[in-house]
């Protein structure tokens, strides 16, 4: 029991004194996931948008994929794109491997399907007066589109919060895709996996303490936005 | 074509997908700056006919004109003349303000934005002090639909449409939606379209009464509607109405005997003593309301007979004559002849 108090008071001092490693473990991390939830937004919000406005044979298919892979088991991504940017791969030309572009590959193939789903549930929830209402304050093609994702927007940050709690917390494919590379490509859970083995309780708890404080405040926002939609 | 009828309707056809169809109007003419209000029972095809005339909804046969051009393939530029108001508004999630001119700023309208925006609050009653800065959902019903109007009026419309436009507001907003509809009409020339069960307010303001009913126009003016059961007795048809009065009809061949109309001017208000030729409907009944129709200066009253209510067109100086009021005992007489099958 010792063991834990004492890493406990070490990790507070680590965070406090916000030493080097555990700094760059945490930019890392932000970079990582500025640049996966980057992708996943630049191409779920139009997909999601399409999938929960358009009508379109295949539709419902698209809808039961997108859904099912909302639980996508992180290793088996990590696994698949691990065989596509493995040297051997498909896109071993690319060098991808253990850098942060090949993580983020496999972080945007787990928060996709979320911003996907969500924001076509978001589009399909939406008031069905609302097409009406735009079209004869005279708008329409893109402004229509625009305005209708805009009236959406607590539902779609909601996505979004959602799908990057799901991929600043995954370990699998961070670990297999990154190879947990010091000062290069080792991020807050794949440090804790690590220093957990080794036994050094400190850094692991201070980055679950940085960890839950992003998910807390993730949470906070998330709750929030939820009033707000209550609200519409 | 005459440059003053704005929209002309011929042979037109709807359906939704491949159920039965829920409009079909042989002609109708809409001229520019005119009044025109849309009756009949609900699920006559009010609201269908409403939002084809908007542009909203695609009919599936015959043809309309609008302004004498066929609109086919710009639909999206007449929209930005013709504007459409819901029987239960809706409103953007952003302020009073943003609703309202969101309209003017697709229109990059913006030069004096500010100021269309509080008149068209002002003309629906609403103080922009007080209520532009607003979010939406701190709106009631009545405040939603006068804002939604709004929103419309600061558009300055060429064609107002309103489909029951305060079926669900309260009466205070409900004087005020119809006071600023009138004005836009007055103000700005704008033809306006509504549908409405509002009879008296109808009459009053209106240039031209289309009545609905199963999506076929059974005739202008104030109609009255005979729902069945029709019964055939001794060679014509019968309505027995609640108090045990009959209404009789004639039986015309291929004809539905479900439901008829009467127009109101073949209804005349007796006095107990005037004799009339046998077989002539005679009924007896309390007046309920009596409207000013402007468009024919006439005055339409209204009659309550055992179960239904049946409306007499009558000059206002024959009122006068007669002498008849509101509760005033009466008696309706028209003929079989004029009772049509629809």
């Amino acid at each position: 029991m010792d063991f834990i108090i004492q890493g406990f008071f070490q990790s507070i001092s680590l965070i406090v004194s916000m030493d080097e490693e555990t700094l760059n473990i945490v930019l890392t991390t932000l970079r990582l996931t500025g640049l996966s939830i980057l992708f996943i937004l630049g191409l779920g919000l139009p997909l999601g948008f399409a999938l929960g406005y358009f009508n379109f044979p295949g539709k419902h298919l698209l809808r039961t994929i997108a859904d099912t892979l909302l639980s996508l088991p992180t290793v088996v991504v990590g696994l698949l794109v691990y065989a596509f940017i493995s040297r051997r791969g498909p896109l071993g030309d690319f060098q991808l491997l253990f850098t942060i572009r090949g993580m983020a590959i496999g972080q945007i193939i787990l928060g996709l399907p979320i911003v996907i789903s969500y924001t076509a549930t978001a589009i399909e929830g939406l008031d069905n007066r609302l097409k009406l209402t735009l079209q004869t304050l005279g708008a329409s093609g893109a402004k229509l589109a625009v305005t209708s994702l805009w009236e959406g927007r607590f539902q779609i940050l909601v996505a979004a919060l959602t799908s990057y709690g799901r991929i600043i917390g995954e370990v699998g494919s961070a670990m297999m895709l990154g190879g947990n590379i010091k000062w290069h490509t080792r991020t807050i859970t794949t440090a804790i996996t690590l220093e957990t083995g080794k036994g050094d309780f400190a850094l692991g708890i201070a980055l679950g303490i940085i960890l839950l404080s992003i998910s807390f405040a993730l949470n906070i926002s998330l709750s929030f936005l939820r009033r707000r939609v209550g609200n519409s | 074509m005459d440059p003053r009828i704005i929209y002309e309707i011929k042979n037109l056809t709807h359906s939704y997908g491949k159920g039965p169809q829920t409009i079909n109007i042989d002609y109708l003419r809409i001229c520019e700056g005119s009044v025109t209000g849309i009756v009949g029972p609900n699920g006559s095809g009010k609201s269908t006919l409403l939002r084809v005339l908007a542009f909203l909804e695609p009919y599936t046969g015959g043809s309309l004109f609008f302004g004498g051009l066929d609109p086919s393939g710009k639909e999206v530029d007449i929209r930005k003349n013709v504007t459409y108001l819901l029987q239960n508004s809706y409103l953007l999630k952003r302020s009073v303000f943003e609703n309202i001119a969101y309209g003017l700023r697709l229109r990059n309208e913006t030069a004096d934005l500010e100021e269309r925006v509080h008149d068209s609050l002002e003309r629906v009653g609403l103080s922009p002090s007080k209520f532009a800065q607003r979010p939406w959902y701190r709106l009631s019903g009545g405040e939603v639909q006068r804002v939604a109007l709004a929103a419309r009026l600061a558009l300055h419309p060429k064609v107002l449409i309103l489909d029951e436009p305060t079926a669900n507001v309260d009466e205070s907003s409900a004087l005020l939606v119809k006071e600023a509809a009138v004005s836009a009409w007055k103000e700005w020339g704008t033809t306006v379209i509504v549908a409405t069960h509002d009879l008296p307010w109808l009459t009053e303001v209106s240039t031209d009464i289309i009545s609905l009913f199963r999506g076929k126009m059974v005739g202008h003016g104030t109609e009255n509607l005979i729902h069945g059961p029709w019964i055939e007795e001794n060679g014509s048809v019968v309505r027995t109405l609640t108090d045990g009065q009959k209404i009789h009809a004639l039986i015309k061949e291929e004809a539905e005997l479900h439901a008829a109309v009467v127009n109101p001017s073949d209804i005349e208000l007796i006095t107990d003593s005037e004799a009339t030729s046998s077989g002539t409907n005679r009924l007896r009944g309390t007046v309920t309301s009596m409207a000013l129709e402007r468009a024919t200066g006439s005055a339409l009253i209204s009659v309550q007979t055992g179960d239904i209510i049946l409306k007499s067109r009558m000059p206002v100086e024959k009122i006068k004559e007669v002498r008849i009021s509101p509760a005033s005992e009466v008696t309706l007489s028209f003929s079989p002849e004029d009772v049509r099958w629809i």
